[in-house]
């Protein structure tokens, strides 16, 4: 669903606004004029349609809860490029990730895969699981074949503060 | 020099080949590396879940860096290394989330020090080792030899962070190269993405700008691309095929790591440097100098 389709009669939520300002940290978003400069270099404008100028307007106006429940804020790739060309200091790419964990936080749809990866973490400290791998020759090597050295699993403790760090807002 | 290494969760999973490579090329070049002493995510997944939890994790690979005594840590990993420096930043900036971090840490008996200095693989050799280091060193130049260079995004942008190279003409990696012997052309597509963040939520988008890039690149008539980010190397390597089949394009690039390169080129033999495992037809490459 576009933007437009999922605005219609939307009314401004002040509140959810505040909450998106307050993750930002003080970055000037309330700046931009709209000069497209991100959407323009947006890696994901050809291929998802990601217009990060209307992510600023739609948030400086409130329409966030819209956003933090739209498909549109997970096309991002995270090239930062808007980030680094925007004049006004805006900075699109944190705007994106702040209505992400907006998201969360309302337990809206959220890539699996994401998920997966913070699981993965909780269980053993890294977000992606050991692989055998296939030389050109397909034969199959691992870390220890490879003569890599082993892997230090993280301290006991590390799930229980790691939860306890996913528990902040 | 003695310096920290922080592989990240790509590079000890599944890029076998980058940590080899690593680990082979720098002590030839009179660099020890000394591995944390636990391995854990840098915090890059979760930035999208939770900026707090991924800052804390990103704190505490710089407090795992600062407990072996160490102030110079070297992250190969793009995505880690700006993870780590926003991370870094934070605590530099931020007292509120600065205290509540460094409490979590101090439960694991870690504290964060403002001077632990952050090291991409590529300003790491072109600024601390130095190309003049490099350069001596070699005892195989890759004479004749036309690369394209693939600097990925995260260790570029943006520079108000503090990046490894200049945001929109980076050189140095072509400069690391060419201190190598082999020379780099450059290429309108230079900056453009692998597209691996994508692998989350939209794998064919992903897969379509990794066979983007890599089809332009290919037309450029070069003898391979250049990486130095397991994420990049993942997508350009390990899945040009599937890149392929979802772009349209018929591609046979060979896509190595820098420090693969980098290792031969110091005169270390094509297997301890993980040249095995390349999925890209990067014999095609190798056949062609006598390395």
């Amino acid at each position: 669903m576009g933007l437009t389709d999922l605005m219609s009669m939307a009314k401004p939520n002040l509140e959810s606004r505040g909450k998106i300002l307050r993750k930002l940290r003080g970055r000037d978003l309330v700046n931009c004029f709209q000069c497209m400069k991100c959407t323009s270099g947006c890696t994901a404008l050809k291929l998802l349609e990601l217009e990060p100028h209307e992510i600023e307007k739609l948030v400086n106006f409130g329409f966030v809860d819209e956003l933090a429940s739209s498909d549109i804020i997970w096309t991002c790739v995270t090239c930062l490029k808007c980030v680094q060309r925007c004049p006004q200091k805006a900075s699109p790419y944190h705007v994106i990730m702040a209505l992400r964990n907006l998201s969360v936080e309302r337990e809206a749809k959220v890539p699996e895969a994401l998920m997966k990866a913070v699981s993965q973490i909780l269980e053993t400290g890294l977000a992606e699981s050991y692989q055998k791998v296939t030389t050109r020759k397909m034969e199959t090597c691992d870390r220890e074949s490879l003569k890599l050295p082993k892997i230090s699993a993280p301290t006991e403790s590390f799930q229980a503060i790691f939860m306890k760090a996913l528990e902040e807002r | 020099m003695k310096v920290a290494v922080y592989w990240g969760c790509r590079i000890l999973t599944s890029q076998y080949a980058y940590e080899m490579s690593v680990r082979e090329a720098f002590p030839k070049l009179g660099v020890e590396l000394v591995d944390l002493r636990e391995a854990i995510c840098c915090g890059d997944p979760v930035k999208s879940i939770n900026d707090f939890a991924s800052n804390y994790l990103g704190a505490k690979v710089l407090a795992l860096a600062n407990s072996t005594g160490l102030t110079d840590l070297l992250v190969p990993c793009n995505r880690c290394h700006f993870v780590v420096s926003e991370a870094r930043r934070l605590m530099d900036e931020d007292e509120n989330t600065h205290s509540k971090i460094a409490a979590l840490l101090k439960e694991e008996g870690l504290s964060y020090n403002p001077e632990v200095k952050v090291w991409h693989v590529i300003d790491f050799l072109h600024d601390h080792v130095g190309l003049g280091c490099v350069r001596k060193a070699v005892v195989k130049p890759w004479k004749g030899m036309k690369l394209a260079v693939h600097h990925g995004c995260q260790i570029l942008r943006y520079s108000d962070l503090g990046r490894v190279d200049d945001a929109e003409d980076p050189r140095k990696l072509d400069e690391l190269i060419e201190a190598i012997g082999a020379e780099t052309v450059d290429y309108a597509e230079k900056l453009d993405c692998c597209g691996s963040h994508l692998m989350y939520s939209h794998v064919d988008s992903g897969l379509s700008l990794a066979g983007q890039k890599l089809k332009a690149v290919q037309s450029l008539g070069v003898d391979g691309l250049v990486v130095s980010c397991p994420d990049c190397g993942t997508m350009f390597d390990a899945r040009q095929k599937d890149a392929a089949t979802t772009a349209g394009a018929k591609l046979n690039l060979p896509v190595l790591y820098y420090t693969q390169l980098l290792g031969l080129a110091l005169g270390i033999e094509q297997s301890k440097l993980g040249l095995h495992l390349n999925q890209s037809p990067v014999d095609q490459l190798l056949s062609k100098v006598s390395v």
